[in-house]
């Protein structure tokens, strides 16, 4: 037997795969096309998630909006969202609610100019300006920091120049300047979209796919030849992982291009979080196909899946933010790691290499669906027969 | 070998022994154990208890030299529908670790020998039933097996395959190569095996070459009849005759073993039955048993005939 018998398996199980791929048009034009564009598009004006609790989340603060755009309505849900801003109220005129000010009806304002959505279209930067009414101690640092880090999640490349609390007609000027870039609301949406279409597309690939084999009997095809389960196990993957490549580039360029997203990290980092999520999935799905179960529970299994990603991987909710049964399924879902960091690396440039407790977890997770898939489809065969 | 599915024995102490380049069919109904038993012998499925040793390995713990050493053709181990037939072979000579041109001449020898040349590039799934079959059977050949599972292969089949694909058998089996036969058509064992096992209910009843087998039900003689439309109080009739073993009735063909040294008045009896019931008779006489007799006598074929008569009996 040839040294490179493996490798050569390999091989000939990735070719194979693509072989059987590239006479399929549906599933070319749905793998590649329909699922990146559907996600990305419906998730175009996604926002993200609640931030930590706030001690500015129970202030009664005024939003004063004079642009009544797209890009400052957007803004005023980014604020909402993160559960700094509890009490953020709209109605305010800018001339009332500086009047406001200093009387402890509001303690700060968050005003909008006019003109603000017009800026940021076309790559001038947009500012915004908050007053803050900071008789109060310590209220300015707690707004500084609050608006500081929510504009960060609705666009990262956020610039705050203070107006070093010079006094304007009693309370400080805290002026936030979002950075020469096209408007985008989608930064941590490309997260979501991101994940949501890997595990998609994956799952129902890798768990499909060899449940089709299973029924069409080609699957027996290469249990009687002498190609080893692991070699079959890895062919298959890194064909996935070569779909997945093309996926995160569509997705990349419907986000970079259309939704004007600019990135905190580069390429390879977020291509690196891509293939985590991957080899997440990859892995549950091959795990999932050594039940032996049938295409329709596939599809079943996918919509659960999806859902459980919904709701417990940070999607809508920080993990932190979730309380009891939630929290712990939570903390135990490998998934809200991988995506964890990829909000990290994309939105705030933090180095793939740091998140150490992120990457453990997964790795960790990955190996164990792996090793507990070719358990089971060794022991398993027959069931894996027509 | 024993091979159980929880509760259920698919196949029962099978012992068998089958000889380098012999052709052997395992013959038997319909969920009597044949496919299990290939699918055993070919690492598909660990039997339960036993093992078997096929080209001098053993099967549990050398199943990948075993898996170099055998070919199968069977309903449950498909080609790549989405693949060309040229595009399938590549794959297996790559998977059976051939070198490229070794490979290469393999695969043109085949497609020459099964006159597949023109066919193939086009996609398995535009194959007829008979070309798939023959794609399936270049396909656990390719790595030129010394054994070969051949598990219903003619069912699909036109005659003229089915007699071509028996000739080529014979010739492999000629060169040396071991073929395993699995049928429920009892003529083709009859035809071209030089020894059959008879399956049934999971277990191995009767083992030997055809001759062997017809003549273990040499003692019974055998009259056929052609009589259409017979009634169940008519066949209970003529299975109650003395010397009458078992009756089988496939309308119109009525067959009657009967025990041949008192059968000397056996045909006269059963036209009597038959006219007094006010049957037609267009043909009837005596014949030779055939293995598909030996096989009906070996796994109690009479059930049917019993099922038949217990619903005339409802119905009168």
């Amino acid at each position: 037997m040839s040294g490179l018998k493996v490798p050569r398996d390999i091989l000939a199980v990735v070719s194979n795969e693509l072989g059987v791929f590239r006479r399929n048009r549906s599933a070319i034009l749905i793998s590649l096309i329909v699922i990146p564009f559907f996600f990305t598009v419906s998730l175009g004006a996604g926002q993200g998630s609640a931030a930590t609790f706030q001690p500015t989340a129970a202030l009664p603060i005024a939003f004063v909006d004079n642009d009544l755009s797209v890009a400052s309505g957007r803004l005023y849900e980014t604020l909402v969202r993160s559960e700094m801003f509890n009490r953020l109220i709209q109605g305010y005129r800018e001339d009332n609610a500086l009047a406001a000010l200093g009387k402890g009806s509001i303690y700060a304002a968050v005003v909008i100019p006019k003109g603000f959505q017009d800026r940021l279209m076309h790559n001038q930067p947009g500012t915004i300006i908050v007053y803050v009414d900071d008789g109060a101690p310590g209220v300015g640092n707690a707004v500084l920091s609050a608006v500081n880090a929510t504009v960060q999640t609705y666009n990262p490349s956020t610039e705050i120049t203070t107006s070093a609390y010079v006094e304007v007609a009693g309370f400080s000027t805290i002026q936030v300047v979002l950075k020469g870039t096209r408007f985008s609301g989608f930064a941590l949406g490309l997260t979501i979209t991101m994940s949501l279409v890997i595990v998609f597309a994956t799952f129902y690939e890798i768990a499909g796919g060899m449940s089709r084999e299973r029924e069409e009997g080609t699957y027996a095809r290469l249990l009687v030849s002498p190609v080893s389960l692991g070699a079959i196990m890895i062919g298959k993957t890194l064909y996935d992982l070569g779909l997945n490549f093309v996926r995160v580039i569509v997705v990349l360029g419907l986000a970079i291009y259309v939704y004007g997203v600019r990135l905190n990290t580069d390429f390879v980092t977020l291509l690196a979080g891509a293939v985590l999520i991957a080899l997440l999935t990859m892995g549950f799905g091959l795990l999932i196909s050594s039940l032996g179960v049938g295409l329709r529970a596939v599809v079943i299994i996918e919509f659960f899946l999806i859902l459980f990603l919904f709701a417990f991987s940070g999607f809508i909710l920080d993990k932190e933010l979730m309380k009891g049964i939630p929290q712990i399924i939570a903390t135990y879902l490998p998934w809200s790691y991988g995506i964890e960091i990829l909000k990290r690396t994309i939105l705030s440039g933090t180095p793939l290499l740091s998140l150490t407790s992120q990457l453990q977890f997964v790795g960790f997770s990955i190996v164990l669906f792996y090793a507990l898939s070719y358990i089971f489809l060794k022991l398993a065969r027959e069931r894996l027969l027509k | 070998m024993t091979k159980a599915f929880g509760h259920f024995t698919a196949v029962d102490s099978l012992n068998l022994s089958i000889n380098p380049g012999e052709l052997f069919g395992l013959v038997g109904p319909n969920g009597a154990g044949k496919t299990t038993v290939v699918r055993m012998l070919c690492t598909l499925l660990e039997p339960t208890r036993g093992t078997a040793t096929i080209g001098g390995y053993d099967l549990k713990r050398e199943a990948a030299e075993v898996r170099r050493r055998i070919g199968v053709v069977s309903d449950g181990v498909s080609l790549y529908k989405d693949l060309t037939i040229e595009e399938n072979l590549k794959l297996l000579t790559t998977l059976y670790d051939l070198p490229s041109d070794v490979g290469k001449r393999r695969v043109s020898e085949l497609l020459e020998m099964f006159n597949f040349r023109e066919k193939s590039k086009r996609l398995v799934r535009q194959l007829s039933t008979g070309w798939t079959k023959k794609a399936m059977i270049i396909a656990a050949l390719v790595h030129d097996p010394k054994i070969l599972f051949l598990d219903e292969v003619t069912s699909g089949l036109d005659p003229q395959s089915a007699v071509a694909l028996r000739e080529f058998t014979r010739n492999l089996c000629n060169q040396g190569v071991t073929v395993i036969w699995t049928t429920h058509y009892m003529q083709e064992p009859e035809l071209i095996c030089d020894r059959v096992g008879i399956i049934s209910e999971g277990e191995l009843i009767q083992i030997g070459s055809p001759a062997d087998l017809r003549r273990s039900v040499s003692e019974q003689a055998m009259i056929e009849a052609d009589s259409p439309a017979l009634d169940a109080i008519t066949l209970e009739k003529i299975r109650n005759l003395n010397s009458v073993c078992k009756v089988t009735y496939d309308d119109p063909i009525l067959r009657i073993a009967c025990m041949r040294e008192e059968n000397e008045d056996i045909e006269e009896k059963v036209v009597n039955v038959l006219v007094s019931s006010g049957a037609r008779i267009r043909a009837i006489g005596k014949k030779d048993p055939t293995l598909e007799d030996a096989f009906i006598s070996l796994t109690g074929g009479e059930e049917e005939i019993d099922r038949f008569i217990e619903k005339g009996r409802q119905r009168t």
